[in-house]
């Protein structure tokens, strides 16, 4: 007795077509599973039988064989509980073999034959109508999520025994709720909450507008992570495509809770004690995407980004460089995307209170010398915005209402990612802070105000030629935010305020020398 | 303690005639290694015994001197300290010695002796002490650095700890101009404070500066010799400027020490909201001078005849005058953009190109007016100091 269903296992965020064949012949009751599964899979064994008998159906007491193919390719993710369980119903009969062609099945099963909602479901159903398939069947709770993809017939189910009814005809599933219940808009944060901090608010719409990374320098309680966790809501909203790719890595790592697609842009603030794994991917047994994935397309905020394990830091290069993340592990080794903005957050010095006018700074020289050390490294090149945020005195903060809210800033936003568009295109880059050093300073035309200007930076505040491109770029998307096509004084003069907070190492040899 | 010596009468000025001379001299260095007994005990002691030998004899027999200097008078050896001495480049003038400059006798506890590298104290020229705060703020450093270029630029010395902060400030902005500066150490002559200091102790030296200790070498730097070493700064300089300190900071102590001896203090002012303003606002309310710039202590010393300049404004106009007005005490862009009604990217752009014009700082977040020293022109600095100032030399 034979049967064969179709399924999809997960790689990374990528998921491949398998068949999953089921054999019942002669021989003690057993269930044997071959062809490369993995740990997740092997984990479901004892689970499949019990859900099979709670659904009302027969577990045929005879020797059982699953075969998963193609042999070579390791399977894993527990969406091939259900999978396998309709194998051996087809196998046994107890389902018509015709009935489950053309079907992807996916879900994770209780022992009370539930579906229980699934990591991976999106990777799945995508992977699904690329390989022509026309239904899927999913969790219930999954279903939203699976009905994005486009030309796919989408069966949630409850339970194992809803599945069988519907391929013998005798159950019709809900229809997917709407898009209407993926996520809210309006529970989110706004800028108009930030009140003053004026000089910070605009770095958050220049980094915005040039897709810039930010260091915030400052003491504690000075807002910098109420400024941060506010750049997501200035961004331009996530086009389908990004916003798949966001809700598949959310999928896959079992966060996307319900919903269907992402549409706010993801802020994912982990803490400093974050593992290496946690903050780039990986898993012993299965591998998951990190933090700096679940924050594609949107904002990875590090506070207190000296307290990092340093090796999680320097493994944030490849990221930043690439847009993804290669995890490599024994038992494989997959890439994710990690395309995000970074805003780093700070203290200026181990106690947090340099330069604060009314608290002195009780920290021992070389400890702050050697803390702001941490904070140079390479990683920090490729931070173009550097700010200090000083915490507001009472008189400061007199009379200042609301700020603007962050819809007025995003249009704003919105029309200097237009601009660069235009001129990035044949570069194959979609903003400034994406353009090389070097390509930069051939592609960014300056007046020669501007150019004098920023030359003479190099000798007044001992700019280096890191700090000149990362200024250029800074002021081609000041320039972009004015609607100007050539770089001007005023925008390089601007552009050279953000430097401020962090010593260049080379720069601060300069000075002392 | 069993000191016979009337407290009352305060021992005479100097030392005994061939105190610590010739053969006296190994029983001076070991003297100089006792660390129980304070500095004004062994002067009263040096006049009641008449010569090292005999003090020695005198802690020895426990006539005088703390129980736990007597012990270690048995492990210590003048010739091994004069070894030492020698090891570590350096060399210990005692009373007599052209080193062991008479200023130090104004001290009512003069030092036995002080171990010195480089140029000779005596040939140093006169000497202003800028002292404050190890953790001091970046306002503080550039008035410290700012002070030190001016009294450098004609000609005085500048003398200062060795530590981070304001010490190291003060030798920087000396040597920038070429200046020389003389660093009195709260440890031994081989220990300098702190380690990373290294570096520029040799800068000092190599701009024919001095480095001074009252400690034999092999003596760590440790919290209780600072108010002593603070003393002989305020010894060596003619006058003493406190930028910065907080309440009852080291600075204060050096300024007391600069008034029982009859050296003049200036004090620089700050924020009134800081507290690292506390102890030179303290000095001024109780009469030092206030220090605006280099000039006021110029002119303090006689030596700078002209008015003494205010901040020079510089010549701006229009949006970056009044950007500039703006600054008359730190402000943030945010403040400065609503007083000059302009948008917060005009505003960002002005100060940063006063900042560029090595005008204006951001400090913190906030900008300030940058503490700008106006050299002494020509025609001002006709006094020049060899020639105005009676103890030179």
């Amino acid at each position: 007795m034979y049967g064969r269903v179709t399924a999809v296992s997960l790689l990374g965020v990528g998921g491949h077509r398998i068949v999953v064949e089921a054999h019942v012949g002669r021989g003690l009751p057993s269930l044997t599973i071959t062809g490369l599964p993995g740990a997740a899979v092997n984990d479901a064994r004892d689970r499949i039988r019990p859900a099979v008998e709670h659904a009302g159906l027969e577990w045929p007491l005879r020797r059982v064989v699953v075969n998963l193919a193609p042999a070579n390719l390791r399977k894993d993710g527990p969406g091939l509980d259900l999978p396998i369980a309709m194998s051996v119903l087809v196998a046994t009969s107890q389902v018509p073999a015709r009935a489950v062609d053309d079907v992807v099945f996916t879900g994770e099963l209780s022992l009370k034959g539930e579906l229980v909602a699934t990591p991976g479901v999106l990777s799945v159903a995508i992977a699904a109508a690329r390989a022509d398939v026309r239904r899927v069947v999913v969790p219930a709770a999954n279903g939203v999520e699976a009905s994005q993809v486009e030309g796919l017939d989408v069966i949630a189910a409850p339970t194992l025994g809803d599945v069988v009814a519907y391929l013998r005809g005798t159950w019709t599933p809900a229809p997917p709720a709407s898009a209407a219940s993926t996520d809210r808009l309006d529970d989110e944060v706004d800028l108009r909450d930030v009140r003053g901090q004026l000089q910070a608010r605009r770095a958050l719409e220049v980094a915005a507008a040039g897709g810039h990374n930010l260091l915030l320098l400052g003491p504690p309680g000075a807002g910098k992570t109420m400024l941060a966790r506010r750049l997501p809501s200035i961004l331009p909203d996530m086009t389908r495509d990004e916003a798949l790719e966001a809700s598949q890595l959310h999928s896959v790592a079992g966060l996307l809770h319900g919903r269907g697609v992402l549409r706010r842009r993801p802020f994912r603030a982990p803490h400093h004690s974050v593992s290496t794994s946690g903050l780039l991917g990986g898993g012993a047994t299965y591998l998951r995407p990190g933090e700096v994935s679940l924050a594609t397309h949107g904002v990875l905020f590090l506070d207190e980004f000296t307290e990092f394990r340093r090796d999680a830091i320097e493994g944030l290069r490849q990221p930043l460089e690439d847009g993804r993340v290669v995890v490599t592990r024994a038992i494989g080794s997959v890439a994710f995307p990690a395309r995000f903005m970074l805003v780093a957050a700070a203290n200026p010095c181990p106690c947090g209170y340099a330069d604060d006018p009314r608290r002195a700074c009780r920290c021992r020289g070389d400890r702050v010398e050697s803390y702001r050390q941490r904070l140079s490294g390479p990683l920090l090149d490729r931070v173009d915005l550097r700010l200090r945020v000083p915490r507001l005195t009472k008189q400061e903060l007199i009379g200042i209402g609301e700020g603007e809210p962050s819809e007025a800033v995003r249009t704003r936003v919105v029309a200097a990612r237009e601009r660069q568009r235009a001129r990035l295109a044949p570069l194959g880059v979609g903003a400034n802070a994406d353009v090389p050093g070097p390509i930069a300073r051939r592609r960014f035309p300056m007046t020669a105000d501007a150019e004098r200007v920023l030359g003479n930076a190099v000798d007044a505040v001992h700019l280096t030629g890191r700090g000149f491109d990362r200024a250029l770029k800074v002021a081609r998307t000041i320039a972009d935010l004015a609607g100007v096509d050539r770089v001007d004084r005023p925008h390089v003069a601007e552009a050279l305020s953000y430097r401020h907070g962090v010593d260049d190492p080379e720069e601060a040899r300069a000075r002392a020398g | 303690m069993p000191d016979e010596t009337n407290d009352d009468v305060p021992a005479p000025r100097g030392w005994p005639a061939g105190f610590g001379v010739g053969a006296d001299r190994e029983d001076l260095l070991r003297l100089t290694a006792l660390r129980g007994t304070k500095p004004l005990d062994l002067h009263r002691l040096a006049w009641r015994e008449g010569s090292a030998r005999a003090s020695v004899r005198a802690i020895a027999a426990g006539r005088a001197g703390t129980p736990g200097d007597r012990d270690r008078l048995d492990h210590v050896d003048g010739d091994e300290i004069a070894s030492a001495v020698e090891a570590a480049g350096a060399r210990f003038a005692g009373p007599g010695d052209a080193d062991y400059v008479d200023r130090l006798l104004d001290l009512p506890d003069p030092p036995l002796g002080i171990f010195v590298v480089g140029t000779p104290l005596a040939s140093q020229p006169p000497s202003v002490a800028i002292v404050g705060s190890r953790h001091c703020s970046a306002l503080g450093r550039e008035v410290a650095t700012g002070l030190a270029r001016g009294l450098a630029a004609v000609g005085l010395s500048v003398t200062s700890g060795a530590a981070r902060g304001i010490d190291e400030a003060a030798h920087v902005g000396a040597l920038a101009v070429g200046g020389r500066t003389i660093a009195v150490l709260g440890a031994g002559i081989d220990h300098p404070y702190p380690r990373a200091g290294r570096g520029f102790l040799s800068r000092i030296l190599e701009a024919a500066g001095t480095v001074v200790a009252e400690y034999p070498p092999g003596v760590a730097p440790h919290a209780r010799n600072f108010p002593a070493r603070n003393r002989l700064i305020a010894a060596i300089a003619t006058a003493v400027v406190v930028v910065e300190g907080v309440d009852r900071s080291g600075s204060r102590i050096t300024a007391d020490h600069a008034l029982d001896i009859g050296r003049d203090v200036y004090a620089v002012p700050g924020p009134i909201t800081s507290p690292l303003s506390f102890t030179p606002h303290e000095l001024i309310r109780d009469g030092a001078t206030l220090v605006r710039g280099p000039e006021d202590v110029l002119h303090g010393l006689g030596l700078h005849t002209a008015r003494p300049a205010t901040v020079p404004a510089p010549s701006l106009e229009g949006a970056e005058l009044a950007a500039w007005d703006a600054l008359e005490i730190p402000a943030l862009a945010d403040d400065v953009a609503r007083r000059l009604r302009v948008s917060i990217p005009e505003a960002i752009e002005l100060l940063t190109g006063l900042e560029l014009r090595g005008l204006v700082r951001s400090v913190g977040g906030r900008f300030e007016r940058r503490f700008r020293v106006a050299p002494p022109t020509s025609d001002e600095g006709s006094a020049t100091v060899a020639s105005a100032t009676p103890d030179a030399g």
